[in-house]
This record gives C-alpha cells, sequence and structure tokens, in this order.
C-alpha cells in the first residue's frame, strides 16, 4: 500500500512551488479602476485559481507523505533512483530532437530541418540494434515528406511556412 | 440556410473531402494510440485555406471515421484503437477467437452506423432546443453554467479527484494568460506580444495529445511491440441474421441514448459511455452469465454507444460552445479557425455551416459504413504500418498545424513547451483531460463573474432562476460525486492490498 507515493509527493511540490511563482507575479499585472471598472479586478480570478493550486499542491504532497509514512511502518523499502537517463533516454532524445526541430525550422528553412527531425526521430523510435536497416529508409521517408508537405502546404494550402537561408 | 448547407456538402470536391476524412479517420481509429483528436489535429492545417464548410465537414468525417476505426484493433487485436472501444474488445475478441471475427466487425460497423444515426438525429432535433434556452442566459447563467460544467471535472476524474481538479486549475490557469477579458490589460506575457491573445486552444491539444503520444512511444521503444493481426476472416453480407439484428434493436438504442446522454455532458467522452452502455447492456440481458464470452448483444452496446456520443458531444458544442470531449474541443479549435463562433446564436449568425455540419456527418456516416463494410481488408493491413515512421510525420503535421493557426513560428515552441507538460502530467498521474474543460471554461467563468460583480447590485442574483438550478444541481452532481469517487478509492485501495498480500504470500 501507497508504493507510489513519489507521485504525489514530486508533483505536490512542483505544484507548491509553481502556484507561488504565480501569485507572486499577479501584483505586476495593472489593474484598471477607470470609469467602467468591475468590483473584481483582473487580479481576483488569477488569485482564485492560484490559491486553490496551492491548496491542491499542499494536499498531494501532503497526502504521498502519509503514503510514504505508511508504506515504510508496513516494512517497504524505498525505492531508489533507477537512473533517470537509462529508463527515459528515448524521451529525453525525442524532447531534444523536437526542439532542435524548432529552433532550426526559422534559419534553416523548413525543409531541410524537416529532412533531419523526420529522420532522427524514426532512428530515435528504433532499436539501436536495427539502425543499420533502418536508417536509409528513415532518410527517405524524412526527405519524401520534407518536400512534399512544403509542396502541398505552401501551393496547394497557402500555410506559410518558414523558407529559411536557402529561400526554399 | 438548410438548402444552403445541403448545396454547400453536396458538391464534388465536399464529398470528396468527406471521403478522405471519412478513410483516414477510419485507419487513425484503427492503430493502437492513434486517436480522432490527433486525426483532426493532423488534418487542421490542411483545412486552413478551405471554405469554413468544407472544413468543418473534413473534421467532421475524421472525427467519425476515428471513433468508428477503433473497432477494428479492439476485435482482430484485443487493444482497442482508440479510448471509445475499450467496451468493444471485452466481447469482440472472443468472438474473433471463435472464428466469428467476420461477424463481430459487421455487428460493430453496422452498430457504429445506427449508433451514429441516432445522435446526429438528436443533435438535429435538441441543439435548436438548447439554443433557445441558452438565449435567455446572461452574465450569471453563463457564470453558473461555467461552474456546473466545471463540476463535472470531479465525475470524470475517478478515484483522484485532487488530481483532476489539478490538471483542470493548471488549464483555467494558463487561460489567464494573454488580455484580460473586459479591462484588456496584459497578464503573464512577459513583455511577449505572441503571448498578448493567450495560447491558443489548437496549439494546446496539438502538445497535450500529440507530442505526449510520441513520448510515450519512444518511451517503450527497447519493449517488443510485435503483435499478430488476425487476418483469416470473412465478411460475407451483414454477418448476422435479421433475427439477430431485431432481437438487439431495443439494446442498440437504449445504449444510443445513454451514448448521447453522456456526450452532451462536459468533458465525458465515448470511452466512459462505452463503458456503462455495455455495464447497462450486460445487466438488463436475460444471458448476463454470457457477457464477455463472446456475444454479439456486447460489441451492440458498446459501438452503438461511443457512435451516439459524437452526436451527442456536438450538442453542447455547437448551442453553448462547450466541447463534449477532446475531440469537439479540437474541433471547437477548428470553427474558431473558419471564424465560426459556437453558441446560441449559431443558426442565426453561421446557420449554413450548422447545418452544413449536419449534412457532413450523415454522407460520413454512410461513407464509414461503405468503407468498412467493403474494405475491411485494407485497414486492417494499415494496423502493419511501422509507428516508428509514422509518429514522427504526424508530429511534423502538427507542427504546421502550430505554425498555420496564426502564422507564427513562436507556436511551435509553445508547442514543445505543452508537449513537456502534458509529458510530465502523465508521469504524474494527471489526467489531461480536465485541462482542456478548465481551458475553454476558465475564461467564460472570469468574464461573467466579473461581469455579475458589477451587476449584483442592481439585478441580484436571486432574481435568475436557472442560475439557481445551476448551482443547485452543480452542489448535488458534486456530492454524488466526490461520495462515488471515495467508494472507488476505497475499492481501488483494498484490490492493491490485496494483490500485496498475494504477491508476499507467493
Amino acid at each position: 500500500m501507497g508504493k507510489n507515493y513519489k507521485s504525489d509527493i514530486v508533483p505536490g511540490i512542483v505544484l507548491m512551488v509553481f502556484s507561488i511563482c504565480y501569485l507572486a507575479l499577479i501584483p505586476t499585472v495593472s489593474e484598471f479602476v477607470g470609469l467602467g471598472s468591475t468590483p473584481l479586478t483582473n487580479h481576483f480570478v488569477p488569485e482564485l485559481w492560484g490559491g486553490v493550486l496551492l491548496f491542491l499542491g499542499i494536499w498531494i504532497f501532503v497526502r504521498g507523505l502519509r503514503k510514504r509514512k505508511r508504506f515504510l511502518a508496513e516494512g517497504g523499502i524505498p525505492e531508489k533512483g533507477a537512473g533517470f537517463w537509462s529508463s527515459e533516454k528515448e524521451v529525453v532524445e525525442s524532447f531534444v530532437a523536437l526542439t532542435i526541430y524548432v529552433a532550426l525550422m526559422t534559419p534553416v528553412g523548413f525543409v531541410i530541418s524537416t529532412i533531419l527531425y523526420i529522420t532522427a526521430q524514426i532512428l530515435i523510435l528504433t532499436k539501436v540494434e536495427l539502425w543499420k536497416k533502418t536508417w536509409l529508409p528513415a532518410l527517405i521517408t524524412g526527405v519524401v515528406f520534407g518536400v512534399a508537405l512544403d509542396y502541398i502546404f505552401k501551393v496547394f494550402l497557402n500555410v506559410l511556412l518558414p523558407t529559411g537561408i536557402l529561400g526554399w | 440556410m438548410i438548402l444552403q448547407g445541403l448545396v454547400a456538402v453536396f458538391q464534388p470536391l465536399t464529398i470528396l473531402l468527406i471521403a478522405v476524412g471519412t478513410f483516414v479517420g477510419i485507419i487513425f481509429g484503427a492503430i493502437p494510440g492513434l486517436t480522432a483528436t490527433m486525426a483532426i489535429v493532423m488534418f487542421l492545417p490542411v483545412t486552413y485555406s478551405m471554405t469554413a464548410s468544407q472544413g468543418i465537414s473534413t473534421l467532421m468525417a475524421l472525427y467519425i471515421g476515428g471513433i468508428s476505426g477503433g473497432l477494428i484493433s479492439a476485435i482482430l487485436l484485443n487493444i482497442p484503437g482508440t479510448p471509445s472501444s475499450v467496451a468493444t474488445c471485452f466481447d469482440g475478441k472472443p468472438m474473433a477467437d471463435k472464428g466469428e471475427a467476420g461477424k463481430a466487425l459487421s455487428t460493430g460497423v453496422v452498430f457504429s452506423f445506427i449508433g451514429t444515426a441516432i445522435g446526429i438525429a438528436l443533435l438535429i432535433i435538441l441543439a435548436p432546443v438548447l439554443c433557445d434556452v441558452a438565449l435567455k442566459f446572461q452574465a450569471y447563467e453563463y457564470c453558473a453554467l461555467a461552474i456546473f460544467s466545471l463540476s463535472m471535472v470531479i465525475a470524470l476524474t475517478g478515484h483522484d479527484t485532487p488530481k483532476g481538479l489539478v490538471s483542470a486549475v493548471l488549464g483555467a490557469l494558463l487561460a489567464t494568460v494573454g488580455l484580460a477579458p473586459i479591462d484588456s490589460r496584459p497578464r503573464f506575457t512577459f513583455g511577449l506580444y505572441q503571448l498578448n491573445n493567450g495560447f491558443a486552444l489548437v496549439v494546446l491539444l496539438i502538445g497535450l495529445f500529440a507530442i505526449s503520444e510520441v513520448m510515450a512511444y519512444a518511451e517503450n521503444v527497447r519493449q517488443d511491440q510485435n503483435f499478430t493481426v488476425k487476418e483469416d476472416f470473412k465478411m460475407k453480407g451483414l454477418g448476422f441474421t435479421a433475427k439477430e439484428f431485431v432481437s438487439n434493436i431495443p439494446n442498440a438504442i437504449r445504449s444510443a441514448l445513454i451514448g448521447v446522454g453522456i456526450g452532451i455532458l462536459p468533458g465525458i467522452g465515448g470511452g466512459v459511455s462505452c463503458m456503462i452502455s455495455y455495464t447497462v447492456s450486460k445487466n438488463l440481458s436475460k444471458q448476463r452469465e454470457l457477457y464477455g464470452t463472446g456475444i454479439m448483444d456486447g460489441v451492440v452496446a458498446s459501438e452503438t454507444a461511443n457512435n451516439a456520443t459524437i452526436g451527442g458531444a456536438m450538442i453542447p458544442l455547437l448551442s453553448l460552445g462547450i466541447p463534449g470531449d477532446a475531440a469537439t474541443a479540437m474541433l471547437l479549435g477548428g470553427l474558431q479557425v473558419h471564424n465560426v463562433s459556437p453558441g446560441p446564436l449559431i443558426y442565426q449568425n453561421n446557420g449554413q455551416v450548422v447545418y452544413a455540419i449536419f449534412f457532413a456527418m450523415m454522407v460520413a456516416a454512410v461513407f464509414m459504413l461503405l468503407f468498412m463494410m467493403l474494405g475491411m481488408k485494407i485497414f486492417v493491413s494499415v494496423l502493419k504500418i511501422p509507428k516508428n515512421f509514422l509518429l514522427p510525420v504526424v508530429v511534423v503535421l502538427c507542427g504546421i498545424g502550430a505554425i498555420g493557426n496564426a502564422n507564427m513560428a513562436f507556436d511551435t515552441y509553445v508547442m514543445v513547451g505543452f508537449g513537456l507538460m502534458a509529458y510530465l502530467m502523465k508521469k504524474a498521474k494527471i489526467p489531461s483531460v480536465p485541462m482542456i474543460l478548465g481551458f475553454i471554461l476558465g475564461p467564460m467563468f472570469e468574464e461573467n463573474l466579473r461581469r455579475c460583480s458589477q451587476l449584483t447590485s442592481s439585478d441580484p442574483f436571486y432574481n435568475h432562476p436557472i442560475f439557481m438550478v445551476l448551482i443547485a444541481v452543480t452542489v448535488v452532481v458534486s456530492v454524488f460525486s466526490v461520495r462515488a469517487n471515495q467508494k472507488e478509492a476505497k475499492i481501488a485501495a483494498g484490490q492493491e492490498k490485496k494483490a500485496l498480500e498475494n504477491a508476499e504470500n507467493q
């Protein structure tokens, strides 16, 4: 019982910190006090949501602590950090690839950044043992979709996509 | 306007778009992990340059196809293609194991069509009625409606109410970014002009549903995900007898009504409706012990209900601007992109689009029936497409959707940010659907609450009976939901304890 206390304690702390930062920012918002202003200002609802979130954060955190206490009292042994990098490696790589893709899109252009991203993301989502067999189909998929999507969206659907340094 | 809607849909290009939308939707529904919401997310940028009727018709076709396609993998793989098909697995897979895969698929397809048709009929009848009622709404009523809809979060979060509330409040909190309602003062924009209009609903949904799905797949890359698809089935005629069909009509009507009812409630989608209708069907059946062993009635209950939910979920979306589930939240984004404002005045301001939606839904339902009855083998073969190749392309299309929404590359950064947030929420076991409700209802609540604060002296709340009724219903729903959730939590804790004890004994 209560083995999952970490999924309460950690989010509880994050929510508390986040809501305190949010509440601290509210006074920086300028209030409108002129003619036609409402008795409840533009601070009221953010204060309400921030306050509720802080309360929920404390609730979840305390619940997690109680679960942990119960878990230890029942003879449970707390799990040690299982090595974040080893278990979530592909997730971190995917986020890094996506961030680089988004950052490169404007300076480099949609076509080149999409080719690079699709190829990299396919490889990230493939077991390392199969990379030798996969890299070429991944590259072809990247080129085909990068060029085709750019052409379809720019020419037929009038969506403005970044052209980048090469002017593509 | 009815005629204009009819003409708008029965154009060759629109019919073609509906056919393509239905086909793609079925594929997305069939592949586990890809949902109707993702299909709509992916195709939204494609609709940017279309007329409102064409664009919304395409999105509706994707929605209907997406919900219907889920039955394929539920029956053949025992993995629901979409959450709406969870209960289809219970009897669909055992039927397939008994050599009745063709019959299970035919039953699912035909009753999906019937469910969709009943849902559309009730949508056409109820949406204008609700619009008429909503025309009487003023600030008090809208404020109470927002509170009532937010209270549904408690009902839909199951045994972990605090985390459901966290999600809803986070959504409402994100909606405070941008210009404040009424006085238009910038809040939490950090001097970035791109944030003046706040976060776009479409971008939030892309992050919540598309990016997090890729990350969920990335988590399991090193695990074997091979599965065998049962392809040795035949679909001959309807697959079931007229007697079986007639005997299931009451079951279908009951399930459709449950589906529509659940669909109308904000935030609760097909996943819940199929489970409830399956349970009700089982409890009312004379052959209750056969449920779960491969009985046609189970597939009928689940598939009729989840498709009827489509019509139900469209009712509050069109008449009040409140989405019934995640897919209709995406449709709300689509309507906004095409300058269609859902709400009580939608019939006056965008009547043609509303009727076009109705006709498009009917056409899409017919296409769904035809495609799935005649081309089932094609959809089954699609199950073999490797997701490691498919998902990156989906992400790129989502990126285009984010850019095209307001022609701002900045939104792609926001998309990644929301994707990261959605992934962390998943890890923390915080549900994401309540966040959409909070994000949509937060501004409605704030604007009307502040208007109410201006009115209290001249027009007190007790002059508004609808307000009083809605608040009373909110209190009742909240109390019952909290009690039901506590009961569920106790059962879950008991099961966990029992499982631990069993593990220790072994």
